[in-house]
């Protein structure tokens, strides 16, 4: 097993220098070049002064140097070994060295810290929307398929059949239009995270302190009142699918020759169900799992858009607009990471789940 | 001993091939019933969409004399899609007498020959002024005019009448959109970029999967490691932010696009192949044809893979559908094609930066994306079960 990981691990190395290349390629071929957005503004210029901002952006960001060695001069920046950067650009000599995301040609700032801002709000957000799906689609799946043929039965699976094909970004605006608009019902917010100076409140909610009287909503009631109307837009799709994959497999084990054999010894029906059928009915979901889990990457993207929040879907989409090359590279490098990840912990999962299985 | 299933016979008395029986049951199916039902229609309006709503009218009375402004300003691409519609028909009517590969044949030297002289001789005139039919009826410089049902086009912003996002009324059926566009007629259009997009994406997806996967299920070795990693690598990008990426660096441009869509989508339909090449690789039919001296494609495409195509079909139907939604995805960011008409794009327009909400931008477009994906995800599950019901994991 340890030895499976390993290899697993190692065989990410050439998969996530594949993506990066890919993406850099497309960068780097499109016409204008990496550089396009950052030479055109600065509008009215006479030729001397842009000649000069060129020759100034060139050298600072590396822009007029073939594109293999901004490629392999952005590798080893990001390597923990590797050249380090001596003053001035030149080249240090080899060894450990920190690695450096780069800063962007935007904001002027350190790409580790707009990942560190923009981060944790994804990771909240999914963070939220996986347990909510999990639990809830196997806890309907199991019940579902538990009572099959009543009537929670037949209507959900009639609703999950539709709800699974309704697009994200219908479901988005017909709930901000009825849930939180002027025309319809104003119950939840339209966009962000929490209000304005939300962060200046109570983080609890108080009922009625000395300074403010009446109710105050606090922070964390805030914050989960934007936070519905995301998280529904995140988890209904994978919610109806989950849901009717668990049941397929619960009904299936349900009628298997060793929950037959589990009833003749005498095992109540809630025995079986939760103690023989329940694990191997997971099996199919840890699989179908793996390839669940990068869509929720893509998915935050455009409830992000959709709903103003600051996290990497919007930092994404502003990147690549701007031809940010620092930042498109390093969400790149770290979308890419967060999926072979999961993909791994998904087969790990698998096989601890099933002891049959092994990886050797 | 069970006994042996007695051979499938068909309607005619003849003995029935497997696709045959596939479609006979999927076509059993209600599910694939309305799935069938609503793409036909939406190909319909895709085809006759010049037809069904324009503002040239289809007939013109001057004091000069009868013309058709509607037929003179039919594009390349009107011309090829009702070509290859009547194509389709023909091949429809004689499908007694052609087999499959003949069907094919013919169809493609039909959209061939219609497409490539269309694209070389029609050309409508570049400037259109949409008014002037409106106008000229109320001034009197034109005498008759016999409009199409919807008698706006989806460009045609009615500049001598602004009505910018105004709800439906007796004259705009669905409304209109932020720049005074009809939004039915929009719609009717947008149902071309939807079923091309879908089409062409996931036959993209469908020919690099097919070779990847054919080639990697069957050879061992150091060829199998390598393209297992480039399929890992190509299946570890994320799709909307490499079509982002392409929009944003290449110009929006629906050929890319539908390139771009269908480079992130054949990994899946690569393994779904391999996974049955593996199992097929062992039967003896494989075995005899190789020591026949058969060709390693021929061995590969005319003898494997189409006892291994099913379940790719399957995976296909739901991949034109998830080929729909990205595109829509796309035009929703606002980075999808510039002028034609999208129901992502629609419904992007649907609520305003100041809060106010559409209901009719946001109802039809969704309503539409939402039919077509529904209708798609239906035909999928249909044939799966009429496939094997067994087929419902994803592949090793």
């Amino acid at each position: 097993m340890i030895n499976y990981i390993i290899r697993r691990l190692l065989l990410m190395l050439p998969t996530l220098a594949g993506i990066t290349v890919l993406v850099f390629s497309v960068m780097a071929l499109a016409p204008g070049g990496i550089g396009a957005n950052l030479m055109t503004s600065g509008g009215d210029m006479r030729p001397e002064e842009r000649k000069a901002m060129v020759e100034y952006l060139n050298r600072r960001y590396g822009l007029d140097q073939p594109m293999t060695t901004q490629y392999l001069r952005w590798l080893n920046n990001i390597m923990p070994i590797g050249f380090a950067t001596g003053p001035d650009g030149a080249r240090g000599e080899f060894g450990f060295k920190t690695p450096d995301l780069g800063s962007s040609f935007v904001k002027n700032r350190p790409v580790l810290d707009l990942v560190a801002e923009a981060l944790p709000i994804t990771l909240l957000l999914n963070a939220l929307t996986v347990p909510l799906v999990f639990v809830g689609s196997i806890l309907m799946g199991v019940y579902t398929a538990r009572f099959r043929g009543g009537a929670l039965d037949v209507s959900i699976g009639t609703v999950n059949l539709a709800l699974w094909s309704v697009p994200t970004i219908w479901m988005g605006v017909v709930l901000i239009g009825f849930l939180a608009s002027e025309e319809y019902l104003k119950w939840f917010p339209t966009s962000g995270l929490s209000s304005l100076r939300s962060d200046s409140w109570n983080f609890l909610p108080t009922f009625g302190t000395p300074s403010e009287p009446g109710y105050q909503r606090g922070y964390l009631l805030d914050m989960l009142w934007h936070l519905v109307l995301p998280v529904i837009c995140l988890t209904y799709s994978g919610f109806a699918f989950l849901t009717k994959l668990t049941r397929a497999a619960v009904l299936e084990n349900l009628l298997s020759d060793y929950a037959r054999t589990a009833r003749a010894k005498g095992a109540s029906e809630r025995a079986v169900l939760w103690r023989h059928v329940f694990r191997n009915s997971l099996l199919p979901l840890i699989t179908v799992t793996a390839s669940i889990l990068p869509g929720l990457l893509v998915g935050s993207v455009i409830v992000e858009s959709i709903f103003s929040i600051d996290g990497m879907g919007r930092l994404a989409v502003e990147a690549v607009q701007m031809r940010d090359r620092e930042v498109v590279l390093s969400i790149t490098l770290i979308t890419g990471m967060l999926t072979l990840f999961s993909y791994l912990l998904v087969d790990i999962c698998y096989a601890l789940a099933d002891p049959r299985v092994s990886y050797e | 001993m069970s006994e042996m299933p007695t051979p499938a016979v068909s309607a005619h008395g003849e003995h029935e091939t497997f696709s045959a029986r596939v479609l006979r049951q999927t076509a059993a199916r209600w599910g694939a019933r309305i799935g069938f039902a609503w793409i036909g229609l939406v190909a319909l309006a895709a085809v006759f969409a010049p037809f069904l709503a324009n503002s040239h009218p289809l007939a013109l009375k001057t004091p000069d004399g009868w013309s058709s402004p509607l037929l003179e300003n039919l594009t390349w691409m009107d011309v090829s899609l009702l070509a290859a519609f009547i194509a389709v028909f023909v091949v429809w009517l004689l499908r007694r007498r052609l087999n499959g590969a003949r069907r094919l044949a013919v169809l493609a030297v039909a959209v061939l020959a219609s497409a490539v002289p269309a694209y070389l001789l029609v050309n409508p005139p570049q400037a259109v002024v949409f008014e002037k039919y409106r106008q000229g009826l109320v001034s009197g410089a034109v005498e008759q005019a016999v409009f199409v049902p919807v008698p706006y086009s989806p460009t045609d912003r009615s500049r001598d009448k602004p009505l910018s996002l105004s709800p439906p009324d007796s004259e705009h059926l669905m409304g209109t959109d932020e720049d005074g566009a009809d939004v039915l007629s929009r719609m009717i259009h947008a149902c071309r970029i939807a079923l091309g997009i879908g089409f062409v994406a996931t036959g993209i997806a469908l020919v690099i999967g097919i070779l990847f996967g054919g080639i990697m299920g069957f050879f061992t070795g150091w060829v199998e490691i390598l393209m297992m990693r480039f399929l890992e690598i190509f299946e570890s990008i994320p799709q909307l932010f490499l079509l982002l990426t392409v929009v944003a660096f290449f110009g929006r441009n629906i050929y890319l696009i539908m390139a771009v869509i269908g480079l992130t989508s054949w990994p899946g339909y690569a393994r779904y192949l391999r996974a049955e090449f593996l199992k097929l690789r062992q039967q003896d039919f494989v075995q005899a044809a190789q020591a026949c001296g058969l060709p390693i494609w021929s061995v590969l495409f005319r003898h494997m893979l189409p006892n291994g195509v099913a379940p790719l079909l399957v995976a296909a139907s739901f991949g034109i559908a998830s080929a729909i939604l990205a595109e829509a995805t796309l035009s929703f960011l606002g980075l999808g094609v510039v002028d034609a008409p999208s129901w992502g794009g629609m419904l992007n327009q649907a609520v305003g930066p100041g809060g106010t909400f559409a209901v009719w931008l946001a109802t039809y477009p969704g309503l539409a994306i939402f039919l077509t994906v529904f209708a798609y995800n239906l035909i999928g599950e249909a044939l799966r079960d009429a496939i094997d019901p067994h087929l419902q994991r994803a592949p090793g």
